[in-house]
């Protein structure tokens, strides 16, 4: 559904984007993630047909992104989407339902269904009355009025309260249920885990790692192993009548086994810890930008 | 471009401004719009009569200055006024019998000096009123004030050369109207500086005129015989040259709505860019012209409208019926003109401040454009700079040919064009949003259309109508120089004209190698200032419009505009020799421009030199 070539975005002498590349299979929920000023908003920005690329192609829905038509296909949600204040929603949405050709009987209907869905109220108020959560709302809205196959989301939640947070997220889940291919970018990164079912990560314009989420753990993350038994050992520590012991590796679980069973006691629990994707995000950010690092080899 | 989006998005830029306006700015904005176009038409008529009865002066009914004061709305009769009145103040005059006693007061002396040409005007009045003219006024002389150049043709001059004008009532009495006298003279057209004083000298009409003369008929004590004024008879002390009060009042009327509109049309253009709130317009399946056509027709439609009640009205009041469609028409390019600078200025700037700051500019050159050329409409060719010109003269009923026009007209319109074409360049993600200082983006908007060497020489003929019109604005400006010192005048629009002409030739070089377009050698600084020399000079040949209608008879336009039609084995030469400076010019800036700014700085600055004394060499050799 969506296809990055070698993208590459120069402002001047600043390389923002450096031959990114990587694909989105249709329903999919794709994240993409690094600290600031990592190029991923260029990259979606890319994506979505507002920058040209320096360098490289896209291709969203069959579309190649300098069409106009490709627009037709996609729904965008930028970091910031300042509104037309001095508009309604209803007044707001209509004006891109327009836009986007999409017949004003069917217009009207999604419109007042989508804002059923974000549990919008006062749809006649000046949108400069609003507060900061019902805009993004109906951001979010002006996104799905023509129905769009794809949805790039850049920091969908960036700035609300944890309750309307929740929502959008739970929202953008339900969309992924309905089968829209979404690129996602956020910097709370358990939303991030908590959707998407493949990410990239990208530092100073590059993609340093890619993947699902078992495979990044399993390449950038740890497992640790929480040993509990009956008698004290080395570095274990007493924890509600029993020991444990943290070890990282399967041969340091069996030397604790048989240094338990020489001590005359046994082990009675072993518990795994795999990281979390924020860790996984701090140990590629700490491995610097030494190159792509793929996970899936070959796969484009 | 899709015109169902663009009439869409026009629709929406009303209606969002319209929610942002609540009904009291509503109201005072169209009580506003009423009274000028109200005010402005009797403004233009002759004034609101700011001067009615600031004079007070006691007179009985039965007095023969009863009837003057009365006719005289500058004087307030006070009825039973007497001696001791005078003495308090109370009123300047008071006439007693055939005495007139006058306050011992500085407005006494002008209530007298008042009430003596009110006087002479109610004699004339009377006189006009005789049923014997001929008794009344036994010698009656026309004055015609002639232009020094007439490039519309308005004097009568027919193809075969005889003159028309003045006094064709063919009484007999004066000059012939067989051309024996001036038959086949070209005056105003060869170029002598003293065209301007053989019109009324020599054409024989000029002294047997009576009642049916030349469309420029004369008047006495009128400056200007429009707007419905009769003629006024009077004695030879009024003749008095024609100020260009009704040229300028017009002029200002129409180029004043404009100012305003400017204001709201750059803060909607600029409101796009801060917060980022056109991004999501950009996303959307629609064409930066959609957006910005559609953004802009409301303005241009609503400055149309309001120039199209203000040039019926005057239209009507001058010549007592509809019309006014050429004044439209001519109004139709300053409007393109401001609202094109406007929103090259908006998509430059990056604050309301800057924004004020450049509305400002363009109001002030602007206006300078439209309103300084137009108030010598009755002086010279010099006026056809600006279009509001051929505003004034339909609006005082002369005829106005397709040259002048397209004169007026073409320059505005293509630097209309050039100005949205650079605007719309900027109105894209990465430059909308960008906080960069105003010449980054002046560069940027030059830069983004390039991308190989042809495409410098494209842009160089695109410039053309931007020199051209920078170039008739200094002529307009300097036009008062040249009623001081001719020569001080040539030499300085020499300079700005190898200053305007020179980086009009090179500042898009230098900003696509700003943008990385092309290599910083030698040899592509050779080829990048060929290919702008070149595009110049092709461009450059649209300045021959100007000698459609015989500007280069102004001396200063002369010298600006390349001077005249080169004629026999020399036209070759005169073909040769400005491509040959053109191209070394463009080729020295060009070497400056692949380096730093400094380098670019000083080889223009060489350039601009080298133009300049190519300049002061034609000009002297064809003096």
């Amino acid at each position: 559904m969506i296809e990055a070539r070698d993208l590459r975005k120069e402002y001047g002498g600043f390389v923002a984007v450096d031959g990114s590349t990587f694909s989105v299979d249709g329903g999919e929920v794709f994240g993409v993630i690094g600290p600031n000023g990592a190029g991923k908003t260029t990259t979606l920005k890319m994506l979505a047909g507002l920058l040209d690329p320096t360098d490289g192609s896209a291709e969203v829905a069959g579309y190649d992104v300098s069409e106009t038509e490709m627009r037709h296909h996609l729904g965008f949600l930028p970091e910031e989407s300042p509104l037309y204040e001095e508009m309604t929603p209803i007044s707001y949405l209509s004006f891109f339902a327009d836009l986007y050709d999409v017949d004003s009987d069917v217009a009207e209907q999604r419109i007042h269904d989508t804002l059923d869905d974000l549990d919008l109220e006062h749809r006649h108020r000046q949108l400069g009355d609003m507060s900061k959560g019902m805009k993004r709302k109906v951001a979010i809205a002006r996104s799905l009025i023509n129905d769009p196959e794809v949805l790039i989301y850049d920091e969908p939640a960036s700035g609300l309260d944890p309750l309307t947070t929740n929502y959008i997220i739970e929202f953008t889940e339900r969309l992924a249920e309905e089968g829209k291919t979404i690129i996602f970018s956020a910097h709370n990164l358990f939303h991030v885990e908590s959707i998407c079912d493949r990410v990239v990560i990208m530092n100073e314009g590059k993609i340093v790692a890619r993947g699902d989420l078992d495979q990044l753990r399993q390449e950038y993350g740890e497992t640790t192993y929480h040993v509990y038994t009956t008698v004290e050992l080395d570095d274990s520590i007493r924890e509600n009548g029993r020991y444990r012991a943290v070890v990282e590796s399967m041969d340091a679980v069996d030397s604790l086994r048989s240094a338990a069973t020489e001590a005359g006691g046994e082990v009675i629990d072993i518990r795994t810890e795999e990281s979390s994707l924020e860790e996984v995000f701090l140990n590629v950010a700490e491995a610097g930008t030494t190159g792509d690092r793929y996970v899936e080899e070959g796969r484009q | 471009m899709k015109p169902r989006k663009l009439l869409r998005i026009a629709r929406w830029e009303v209606q969002k401004n319209a929610g942002g306006l609540d009904r009291r700015t509503v109201a005072i904005t169209v009580v506003m719009i009423v009274l000028f176009a109200a005010v402005s038409p009797l403004i233009a008529a002759g004034g609101v009569g700011l001067e009615d009865g600031i004079y007070r002066v006691g007179v009985d009914e039965d007095s023969q200055y009863y009837g003057v004061a009365q006719s005289d709305p500058t004087f307030e009769i006070v009825a039973g006024a007497d001696e001791r009145d005078l003495r308090t103040g109370d009123i300047e005059l008071l006439v007693d019998g055939r005495t007139i006693r006058v306050a011992d007061s500085r407005k006494g002396s002008a209530a007298y000096s008042e009430f003596r040409e009110s006087v002479q005007r109610y004699n004339n009045q009377q006189l006009a009123g005789e049923a014997n003219q001929t008794a009344a006024f036994p010698v009656e002389v026309t004055v015609e004030f002639r232009e020094q150049s007439d490039p519309g043709g308005t004097d009568g001059q027919t193809d075969d050369g005889t003159t028309t004008d003045g006094g064709n009532g063919g009484d007999g009495s004066g000059g012939t109207d067989d051309g024996s006298t001036d038959g086949g003279a070209t005056d105003g057209s060869d170029g002598d500086t003293d065209g301007g004083t053989d019109g009324g000298e020599t054409d024989g009409g000029s002294t047997d005129g009576s009642g049916d003369g030349g469309t420029a008929g004369g008047s006495v004590g009128s400056a200007a015989p429009t707007l419905g004024q009769d003629q006024i008879s009077g004695s030879p002390a009024d003749i008095s040259p024609p100020f260009p009060f009704q040229s300028l009042v017009l002029a200002f009327v129409f180029v004043i709505p404009l100012n305003f509109l400017i204001q709201a049309y750059g803060s909607t253009m600029l409101s796009e860019r801060l917060n980022r709130r056109g991004e999501l317009m950009l996303v959307s399946p629609v064409s930066r012209l959609d957006i910005i056509g559609g953004k802009t027709l409301p303005y241009f439609l609503g400055a149309m409208a309001v120039e199209g009640v203000i040039a019926v009205s005057l239209f009507y009041i001058a010549q007592g019926g509809l019309g006014g469609a050429i004044s439209l028409f001519a109004v139709m390019p300053i409007v393109l003109l401001f609202l094109s600078a406007t929103f090259l200025g908006a998509m430059f700037a990056r604050s309301f401040k800057e924004l004020t700051f450049i509305t400002v500019t363009i109001t002030v050159v602007l206006t300078s454009y439209a309103f300084v050329p137009a108030i010598f409409t009755e002086s010279g060719a010099v006026a056809l700079i600006s279009p509001l010109t051929l505003v004034v003269r339909e609006l005082q009923g002369e005829a106005l040919t397709l040259s002048a026009v397209v004169f007026s007209t073409l320059p505005p319109l293509l630097t209309a064009g050039l100005f949205f074409g650079l605007g719309s360049g900027l109105y894209r993600e990465e430059d909308l949003f960008d906080q960069r200082s105003l010449p980054g983006k002046v560069l940027d908007a030059l830069a983004v259309p390039i991308s190989r060497p042809r495409h410098v020489g494209i842009m160089t003929i695109v410039l053309i109508p931007f020199v051209f019109v920078s170039q008739l604005l200094a002529i307009a400006l300097l036009f008062a120089v040249q009623q001081v010192s001719v020569q001080l005048a040539t030499v300085l629009i020499l300079v700005v004209v190898a200053v305007v002409e020179e980086f009009a030739k090179s500042l898009h070089i230098y900003a696509a190698h700003t943008h990385n377009r092309f290599e910083r050698t030698m040899r592509m600084a050779v080829i990048l200032g060929i290919a702008s020399g070149v595009g110049f000079f092709v461009g450059e040949k649209i300045a021959l419009l100007a000698q459609l209608v015989g500007l280069q008879e102004v001396a200063t336009a002369e010298a600006g505009l390349s001077g005249g039609i080169a004629q026999g084995p020399i036209l070759l030469l005169f073909l040769l020799a400005p491509l040959m400076l053109h191209v070394v010019t463009a080729t020295i800036s060009a070497v400056g421009a692949k380096g730093s700014r400094r380098s670019y700085l000083a080889a223009v600055t060489v350039a601009i030199v080298v133009h300049l004394a190519y300049n002061l060499t034609v000009v002297s050799a064809v003096a």
